[in-house]
């Protein structure tokens, strides 16, 4: 009986891929590996979730305000609004209904940076992250919402 | 493989907390996100962006998979997505709003099949040598390097006769087709005809 030749059935091009899987493994750079290993860190947070709703970055220019390039974002989840403005090397942030919120900055390795919102909702992130970030807030014990990830 | 045991156990463990096992799942997964971030010729940085959403958004979705099987396909599509979502954003940048829609020409579904059939049989390949005994692991390890030594010089290195080092190679690629990760492989291919049974299934629950 006549049998296809198939790459595992064949010796030869069973070695050749062998060979292929391990190099291209080894191809891979580590921080892609490292970095998802690190991401664990993450797992098990049970927040509501707060998406991505507006990004000025993805707005024609026609209709962008006057105010070009600042960068501006709004996450939504049922039960809060959250509103970022990157001004002056900072990032401006309001909670939507106010309320003293405690906002964590995340980054991707894990680093989290905390403000407090004052009674308005208002809240003021010195540093810029460079990478990838997302925001958790917490208003007493009932309210707990994570936005998305986003980079500026 | 849409019935390969091990990725569905490894699920099982990470989504319990078991940290040996979600980085049993990027190593094995890595070199699929790394394929298709370089088939859309990201930058260094953007491909480290795009792994990064990747891994993370698995890592959110962990306890809600529903079918843990399809996860090489759920991680090629959702790779794909932020590929797509970074060049949206750099022709955005570069070209204004005339170009906001479809940038991506070089999108074609039918290579990221491709990419993954490939990546399910490189993983099936790396478990199955990682399973065999050092004296195969070597003997193979001699045999794929590019301009191979000869099996004299295998020989040699080995201390084995010349004329066993055919016999030899013979038996450890049985050994390696029977080891479970490409057997298994192998019988969803054989069944399939080409393995088109692995592609593109989602596992989240939206």
């Amino acid at each position: 009986m006549f049998v296809a030749s198939t790459w595992w059935n064949d010796d030869d091009r069973l070695v050749a891929m062998l060979g292929e899987a391990l190099r291209e493994a080894d191809a891979v750079p580590r921080e892609l590996v490292d970095t998802g290993k690190a991401a664990y860190a993450w797992r098990g947070i049970h927040a509501e979730l707060a998406a991505l709703v507006y990004d000025s970055e993805h707005e024609p220019a026609a209709t962008r305000t006057d105010t070009a390039t600042l960068r501006a974002f709004t996450f939504a989840s049922p039960r809060l609004t959250i509103e970022l403005e990157v001004a002056n090397g900072c990032l401006l942030g309001q909670v939507v209904p106010p309320g003293a919120a405690r906002v964590e900055l995340q980054t991707r390795d894990g680093e989290v940076a905390s403000v407090t919102a004052d009674e308005l909702g208002c809240f003021t992130v010195g540093a810029l992250p460079s990478g990838p970030f997302r925001l958790r807030c917490r208003i007493g014990a009932s309210v707990d919402v994570l936005t998305s990830w986003i980079t500026l | 493989m849409r019935n390969d045991p091990t990725v569905v156990a490894l699920v099982i463990a990470a989504r319990k907390g078991d940290r040996d096992a979600w980085n049993r799942i990027v190593e094995r997964y890595a070199p699929l996100i790394w394929a298709i971030c370089r088939r859309f010729q990201l930058s260094r940085s953007d491909v480290d962006d795009v792994a990064q959403t990747v891994w993370l958004t698995l890592v959110e979705h962990l306890a809600t998979i529903r079918e843990p099987a399809a996860l090489a396909g759920w991680l090629a599509t959702t790779t794909r997505n932020e590929c797509l979502k970074v060049l949206r954003s750099e022709n955005r940048r570069q070209y204004g709003e005339q170009l906001d829609d479809e940038p991506a020409a070089q999108d074609d579904l039918a290579e990221l099949e491709h990419e993954l059939e490939r990546a399910q049989r490189q993983i099936a390949l790396r478990e199955a040598f990682a399973q065999l005994g050092p004296r195969c692991q070597e003997l193979l390890s001699m045999l794929f390097r590019d301009g191979g030594p000869s099996y004299r010089e295998i020989g040699a290195r080995l201390g084995m006769k010349p004329g066993s080092i055919g016999p030899s190679r013979m038996r450890c690629l049985d050994e390696l087709r029977r080891c479970p990760a490409l057997a298994a492989l192998i019988e969803a291919e054989q069944r399939t005809g080409n393995g088109s049974d692995v592609r593109g299934q989602h596992m989240v629950e939206r």
